[in-house]
């Protein structure tokens, strides 16, 4: 009987032992999320680099979320790992990251290798990328937040240009509606993301920041309950229970997606979304296909237009024990070519800027001409390490200030309150 | 009513009750799984037939699909033995040995089960990375045993506790040792209790997501929670279809297994152990 | 006699090691471990330090915590008795002899053995505004005229949550009472109704007292799940409408992804404290020990 045991025991251990891992210095290990298409992507490049570089790399395969990957890169991480070598990050937890001493800055490196961070976007570079003036990541592909317009269904009211203020949006929206309505009574002019997550934020602070608001800290204190902010989420709250242009379940279920498919399928009239979804408006089956426009978003009278930055950057573990191979990765990827290669294969706008002016790719994606301007002037998110639990924060009174539950001047000032205790209570040094 | 009456019509009614229960949300995911675009029930909209969601599934390669299902049979098969295994032995001796200190152990093993996974990720990543065992299959095996000792234990502690102390002692009598009383007399007796205790360890482990995620680094040894997340795109597109399809995929393992098992679990305890 | 008394007490200490070693490496450690990690201001970006109780003064005085613990609350007092309620019933019927068992059986399991990140999805798309199954059955039985905003609400989305838990954890507590159910001998049954006991009288008698410790095992471990609850709750509603739906666990969780794993364990060591106390509690006025006659 106990031979019984041991034998399993036995089995046991083999079972665990099956497929132990070895550990080889010359493969570097790089971490990357995304859909099945973008990781096959990513893999073939892999391949490429190899081929050029003689350096094997190791592709970890993460889900898209992106809690989901930073939580895949925090393990890791803390333990102080070798593994993974080199990761991307989303630029709202970058600011966490370097904080907590995990990138190698890379200034160094792009000296030795002549990567001139003149060829990104400025903003993004010092505004995102430098931590405390070190540099320590470089854009792969950034995002802002973009007015997308039914060119068909403005035209028939008459308008031939999109709205440049949020009244005139109100304005076209109502009178829109009212007409679509009557044949389509799914219609609503306006979708957005106003779901509790992250890119309620990002919908928020362009309202906000066009009316001259956002999160601004100001003699070692976080200030939102500003009168530009009070108006701006307002605003947001009335085109949803007040006026009724945007749908019910905006502040419920609305994020990218949801936006995207209510005006691919014609049931709104203006969407605010990422470049993203222009190349999926412009897909063979898409009944705006042709018919979509693209504009920067709306401002308060007195504002100017504003667009979050977004996107994904690629940095070097402290802990990595091939910092010089991770790089060369870094360069192949921030290149050129591997650039124009993600634009035209996955419609992802790049870091770099010459990309925007190439001939293929302006002739496949026409609109970036527009965007580069876009991009020069993207607002980014705070860049504090703690600013994604300020964003739980805003996130949860805003999205209550939307519900109806709370008027929006109780709800940015608890929610003043509750950042200023995170402030306190996360404020370096 | 007449009891004659009352007793069948209770039942039917439940059985329709647990029917509908069960099997609606499941038909609606089995739909989409079927149709060419999630939203067939919006007004306007009609039902779309096609096959493409699992084609996609299963014949893609870059969703591993395969793997994850052969790893997460794999895993869940060895974590429910050992499992069941392990908590048979511990059972069988806080029910029926002097234990100094039973009712401690026992609630001491509750009380560690109480805390939150996403406490332990951090240590099991550190533990796990020391022993060179991430992205095996032990890194999930070994936690999940542990994992879900506690349930095992407390129902197999309950269910041998129901079962005679005089099947023991004849058995002592004949000369056996206790090894061989839990092997042949025991474990016959206590089948059902051990196999719905195995079917349940399963389903964890089959289930399990967050460890999942931090242990494993690629399709050497993910599973299939994690596999199907892996499916969103990366501005939230949700391939509803796919992810059906795959759900519709890993819930017939399951189905089958307790299908197969249900027809042990029917005997009751009478049949046969303290007769003969 | 005293021999066999220590060979007893050297065999069941041999039957014990293999559960005892791997609780202690793979769950006594890390609690351990947590609890520990809990007084310290453990920030991935700070220095470490060393603050007693500092984490728990800045938890109580957080209203995110006690919203998260009033919901928590809330959520473990409606569902855990509603799955067990539905548990029996499903229990009781398959008992019963009656055609098509098997594959009755294996029909009420699909629930529980579909992954909980999956069942969400499926129930996230259920209560889909637009194309859901629940806004569409609602109009075509005439419940209602306009599509509800299921998630939307307070009460919507915690009603929600629920309905979703206890399709999910219903057949767990179904396979557990009925191996419970299987093991109370036929004859009693029999005794009773040449006893003439009614078909209640039966159930009130013998089934439910006999079936208490298998109830309470049940009560108590889908207690301390509840209490937990995690998966369901990320991806239905991530917390919200306005934070109303964040259990304990969702909101440490938010804190250890910010690198602030002091605090998260922190929240742990709370949660571990409640779940300690109830299950206490239960073992107490479920007079636990008497009935498992150990």
């Amino acid at each position: 009987m106990i031979k019984n045991i041991i034998f399993l025991f036995v089995c046991l251990i083999a079972i665990i032992s099956a497929g132990c891992g070895r550990k080889d210095k010359n493969i570097i290990t790089f971490s990357v999320g995304g859909a099945p298409n973008e990781i096959a992507v990513w893999e073939k490049l892999a391949v490429k680099f190899e081929a050029q570089s003689g350096i094997k790399v190791n592709v970890l395969r993460q889900p898209t979320d992106t809690d989901q990957r930073r939580q895949g890169l925090i393990t890791p991480l803390k333990s102080r790992e070798e593994d993974p070598d080199v990761f991307l990050m989303d630029v709202a937890w970058l600011a966490q990251f370097a904080a907590s001493g995990w990138l190698e800055p890379l200034e160094g490196y792009s000296r030795e290798l002549g990567i001139d961070p003149g060829v990104f976007f400025d903003r993004v570079i010092n505004l995102a990328d430098k931590y405390e003036n070190e540099l320590v990541a470089f854009p792969v592909y950034i995002d802002g937040g973009l007015l997308y317009y039914n060119k068909d269904i403005l035209f028939k009211r008459g308008y031939k240009n999109p709205p440049k203020t949020w009244d005139e949006l109100l304005k076209y929206s109502l009178k829109i509606q009212e007409y679509e309505r009557r044949r389509n009574p799914n219609f609503y002019s306006f979708v957005w993301q106003g779901a509790q997550y992250e890119g309620l934020i990002c919908n928020f602070l362009e309202f906000a920041g066009s009316n001259g608001g956002g999160i601004v800290i100001k003699n070692n204190k976080i200030l939102l309950n500003t009168p530009e902010n009070r108006k701006a989420l307002q605003f947001m709250r009335d085109i949803i229970k007040k006026h009724k242009i945007s749908p019910p379940n905006t502040f419920t279920e609305m994020k990218e997606e949801e936006a995207r498919a209510s005006f691919q399928q014609g049931n709104a009239a203006f969407e605010r979304n990422w470049p993203y979804a222009w190349a999926l408006h412009q897909s063979f089956d898409s009944p705006v296909k042709g018919i979509t426009g693209i504009a920067p978003l709306p401002c308060f009278p007195g504002g100017r237009s504003a667009s979050t930055l977004g996107g994904w950057h690629i940095g070097i573990s402290k802990y990595s024990d091939s910092k010089l191979n991770a790089f060369k990765l870094i360069d192949f990827i921030t290149s050129f070519e591997t650039q124009k290669q993600f634009a035209l294969e996955l419609g992802w706008n790049p870091g770099r800027k010459d990309v925007y002016a190439d001939k293929d790719v302006l002739k496949k994606l026409p609109h970036f001409s527009g965007l580069r301007q876009v991009f020069e002037n993207a607002l980014p998110r705070p860049n504090l390490p703690y600013y994604t639990q300020i964003s739980e924060i805003m996130q949860r009174y805003i999205n209550a200030a939307l519900s109806g539950e709370l008027a929006p001047e109780t709800a940015l000032g608890k929610a003043q309150q509750e950042t200023r205790k995170i402030f306190d209570r996360y404020q370096v040094k | 009513m007449p009891e004659k009456y009352l007793k069948p019509s209770l039942i039917a009614v439940s059985a329709l009750f647990m029917l509908v229960f069960s099997l609606v949300p499941f038909i609606f995911m089995v739909c989409t799984s079927f149709s060419k675009s999630p939203d067939y029930l919006m007004a306007g909209n009609t039902f779309r037939f096609t096959l493409d969601n699992y084609h996609a599934v299963a014949a893609t390669k870059s969703l591993h699909f395969a793997e994850y299902l052969r790893n997460s049979l794999l895993v869940s098969a060895a974590s429910a033995f050992f499992c069941v295994l392990i908590a048979s032995l511990a059972a069988y001796s806080i029910t029926r040995l002097a234990l100094p200190g039973k009712v401690f152990i026992l609630f001491f093993i509750l009380a560690a089960s109480m805390f939150p996974q996403i406490s332990m990720v951090s240590y099991l990543f550190k533990f796990m990375t020391s022993l060179g065992l991430i992205n095996t299959y032990g890194a999930l095996v070994l936690p999940y045993i542990a994992w879900i000792l506690p349930l095992s234990l407390w129902i197999l502690v309950s269910y041998f506790s129901q079962i005679p102390q005089e099947l023991d002692k004849a058995g002592l009598v004949d000369g056996c040792s206790r090894w061989k009383i839990l092997y042949k007399i025991i474990f016959p007796v206590a089948a059902p209790g051990i196999l719905s205790t195995g079917l349940l360890a399963f389903i964890f482990a089959f289930n399990e997501f967050m460890f999942a995620l931090i242990l494993t680094t690629d399709q050497a040894s993910r599973t299939m929670p994690v596999g199907i997340a892996l499916f969103q795109g990366l501005h939230g597109e949700i391939p509803w279809g796919n992810i059906m399809a795959a759900s519709t995929f890993t819930v017939i393992p399951i189905v089958i297994l307790t299908v197969i098992f249900q027809r042990h679990i029917i005997q009751g305890l009478t049949s046969g152990a303290v007769k003969g | 006699m005293k021999d066999t008394t220590l060979n007893e007490i050297k065999e069941s200490f041999s039957f014990i090691l293999p559960l005892v070693l791997f609780t202690a490496v793979f769950i006594i450690v890390p609690v351990i471990w947590a609890m520990f990690s809990s007084v310290f201001r453990d920030i991935t970006f700070l220095d470490k330090k060393f603050i007693f109780l500092g984490n728990y003064k800045y938890l109580l005085a957080d209203p995110g915590f006690w919203q998260a613990l009033r919901f928590t609350f809330c959520f473990t007092l409606v569902s855990v008795p509603l799955e067990i309620a539905f548990g029996l019933v499903f229990a009781l019927v398959l008992n019963e002899k009656i055609p098509f068992r098997g594959l009755l059986r294996a029909c009420v399991l699909i629930p529980w053995a579909i992954p909980a990140a999956i069942s969400a999805r499926a129930w996230e798309l259920i209560y889909n505004y637009n194309y859901g199954l629940a806004n569409f059955l609602c109009m075509k039985l005439g419940v209602c005229d306009a599509p509800i905003n299921w998630l939307g609400t307070n009460l919507g989305a915690f009603m929600s949550l629920i309905a979703a838990d206890t399709w999910k954890t219903a057949p767990f507590a179904a396979i557990i009472i009925l191996a419970g159910l299987q093991a109370i001998p036929e004859d009693l049954y029999l005794q009773a109704q040449v006893d003439r006991a009614g078909f209640f009288q039966r159930f009130y008698k013998i089934t439910l007292p006999l079936l208490k410790p298998v109830l309470v095992v049940t009560l108590l471990f889908r207690t301390i799940d509840s209490l937990r609850v995690f998966d369901l709750i990320y991806v239905l509603t991530h917390g919200g409408p306005g934070g109303n739906t964040t259990s304990l666990s969702l909101y440490g969780y938010k804190y250890f992804l910010m690198g602030d794993f002091g605090y998260g364990s922190a929240v742990s060591v709370v949660l571990f404290i409640i779940a300690f106390v109830l299950a206490v509690v239960y073992v107490k006025v479920g007079n636990f020990s008497r009935g498992i006659r150990i």
